[in-house]
């Protein structure tokens, strides 16, 4: 599946790879352990924040706050 | 206002469903999306993930409506809002378009929980919303119908220029 931004997609297939690892075998286990993907997602992420801006796709009410824990709800 | 809705019943185990939901596109069934990115993913003070996610989509528009509208686009994009609760066993997703809000909304919602009898079943069950330039559609294909000699919903709905999908179809969005 494509990324919007084309030049991230080598790395949004990498942070996939990770996230549907940890997610099938630690978080649907209930497994609280580290998350390992943390950093695959921020460099992920600067290739789609730049895509987002480049296309002018309307996302509001949305910090870029990565991947985190204790998010308020 | 609920415009459709509907109930699916998957024969696996929550577990199992919610691990292909995540991947779900590509999906065979809606090959009109074409990018998925997440925005944001945290997990919250009772263990729930939450996901934001950037889908693209081709909506394949008929000519016709394209004409009307007096657009060529065809790229929307929507916004989606995931929250898994791998204790409680309940994945929720809410979606809607954010270009194209001139003139529809569209927001859908799944939910997925264990079959309440059956632990090896899931249950999905489906709602989504069109509006049409602040107009409920429910409220418009109502007085539509009502104006019109023939009660077929089906002519209505090809008049539409094929917008909704026929009674039976499960999947929503985006349109056909």
């Amino acid at each position: 599946m494509n990324s919007v931004g084309e030049a991230c997609a080598d790395m949004k297939r990498e942070y996939d790879q990770c996230f549907s690892r940890w997610f099938a075998e630690k978080f649907l286990k209930a497994d609280c352990s580290g998350d390992p993907c943390t950093d695959l997602f921020k460099r992920y992420q600067q290739g789609v924040q730049k895509a987002i801006k480049e296309k002018e796709i309307p996302i509001e009410g949305l910090e870029f706050m990565g991947h985190g824990k204790e998010k308020p709800e | 206002m609920r415009v459709w809705s509907s109930e699916h019943v998957f024969g696996h185990p929550w577990d199992t469903v919610i691990k292909a939901a995540m991947r779900k596109y590509p999906n065979p069934m809606n090959p009109s999306v074409v990018g998925v990115d997440v925005l944001e993913r945290s997990v919250d003070s009772r263990g729930r993930l939450h996901s934001h996610r950037l889908l693209s989509t081709e909506w394949g528009l008929p000519g016709l409506v394209r004409a009307i509208l007096g657009t060529s686009r065809t790229l929307t994009y929507i916004r989606e809002h995931s929250i898994v609760d791998p204790v409680g066993k309940k994945m929720e997703l809410c979606s809607t378009n954010i270009t194209l809000t001139n003139w529809v909304s569209v927001s859908e919602r799944l939910v997925y929980t264990p079959h309440p009898e059956d632990p090896g079943r899931t249950v999905l069950t489906q709602e989504a919303v069109i509006t049409v330039k602040g107009i409920s559609l429910g409220s418009y294909l109502e007085s539509l119908m009502a104006n019109t000699i023939s009660s077929n919903a089906k002519k209505v709905l090809i008049a539409w220029g094929g917008w909704l999908p026929p009674a039976d179809h499960t999947h929503m969005w985006p349109p056909p």
